[in-house]
């Protein structure tokens, strides 16, 4: 297994400061509610295409072996996530134990954005498709399953209704 | 997902997309709204209610969340909070990564730190010089003391007495009792 970190932008720090989720939290709702849900999700989708472009890259490159690499790396620098991280021959799955964001949020008492969970099918889609791969989403608010597969899986389409609201 | 761990990467690329979308005053609303009065609200209630007490408060645990190495500096007197910042965690983090979205990253702090000091009765001097290295007097708007100078309050930890400070003077912004990202000198 490659023990290089596979996180493009590097912290001196190994994890992050779980403060900053309510400055995401915030973003979000300031989006929405200035400009849109519509706007919101063009503002997700042009982060996955162009801030994590470098990562696409090496997905697209690197394969399935390479999203599982980033996931792993991903939410071990996330603090108080709960992740198991899986890699078979078409598709990487992701079982969100504990949200650490959703978790955080919570704890500091703040109002959840109630789309705060589709945030990471918009964006993971972004991604997934200028990768050469698809990305499905079900659960939320705490726990979920993200999928990220080669076309031949042949993934059902995603159902936004499998995407729970998030509660506070 | 959008994490945590490199929240300052996007974070700044989220400037340069709402100035693409609604210009410099969605930036500014940004920062006021969506930073000063949601995210940072226990900033507010500590330094609201606090004064200099709360600005400790809340300062003392951010820094040292974001800067465990403590690449900056505290220091308090009856008349002004200083904070001087050798090493900016946020900055640094852009500046070691390559990242720059939008053109003046340090100017989100004064874009929602000033409105808070201005809703609490304080301004501000100021000056950062883009390479990760600032200082911040914090008076009440009520003050007549004059901005202080090199090492007077803060002694060597005053990030003005460094030698790499004004390496290029035309990249330092001043802000002089100021509230507004917009004030710049």
């Amino acid at each position: 297994m490659n023990s290089e970190s596979a996180l493009p932008y590097r912290d001196t720090k190994p994890q992050g400061a779980p403060d900053f989720y309510y400055a995401i939290n915030a973003t979000f709702r300031f989006i929405i509610s200035r400009l849109g849900r519509e706007a919101w999700v063009r503002y997700l989708e042009e982060m996955g295409r162009g801030y994590f472009g470098v990562v696409n890259e090496c997905w697209r490159t690197g394969g399935l072996q390479a999203v599982a690499h980033y996931w792993r790396d991903f939410f071990a620098a996330e603090p108080g996530a709960v992740v198991e991280v899986t890699e078979s021959a078409d598709c990487v799955e992701l079982v969100v134990h504990e949200c650490s964001a959703i978790k955080h949020l919570r704890t500091g008492g703040r109002e959840i954005v109630k789309e705060y969970c589709q945030h990471c099918y918009f964006l993971g889609r972004a991604r997934a498709e200028a990768s050469g791969l698809t990305m499905r989403l079900s659960g939320g608010d705490g726990c979920c399953r993200h999928i990220y597969a080669k076309p031949e899986a042949d993934l059902p389409p995603q159902d936004l209704a499998q995407i729970k609201e998030a509660t506070s | 997902m959008i994490g945590c761990y490199d929240f300052c990467g996007h974070y700044e690329w989220t400037f340069g997309w709402l100035e693409r979308v609604g210009g410099h005053e969605l930036v500014r609303a940004y920062w006021n709204e969506a930073i000063n009065h949601d995210s940072q609200r226990h900033a507010r209630d500590l330094i609201i209610n606090g004064g200099f007490e709360g600005m400790a408060k809340y300062w003392g645990h951010t820094l040292l969340e974001e800067s465990p190495d403590l690449g900056f500096a505290i220091t308090r007197t009856d008349e002004v909070f200083r904070i001087d910042m050798h090493d900016c965690p946020s900055k640094g983090f852009l500046l070691r990564n390559g990242l720059e979205n939008y053109h003046d990253y340090c100017d989100h702090c004064m874009g929602w730190i000033g409105p808070l000091m201005k809703d609490s009765g304080y301004v501000i001097d100021h000056e950062h010089n883009h390479r990760g290295q600032c200082w911040w007097d914090i008076r009440p708007a009520s003050s007549a003391g004059e901005s202080s100078k090199p090492g007077a309050i803060a002694g060597s930890k005053d990030v003005r007495l460094r030698p790499d400070w004004n390496e290029s003077p035309a990249q330092l912004d001043r802000y002089e009792k100021a509230t507004d990202s917009d004030d710049k000198l």
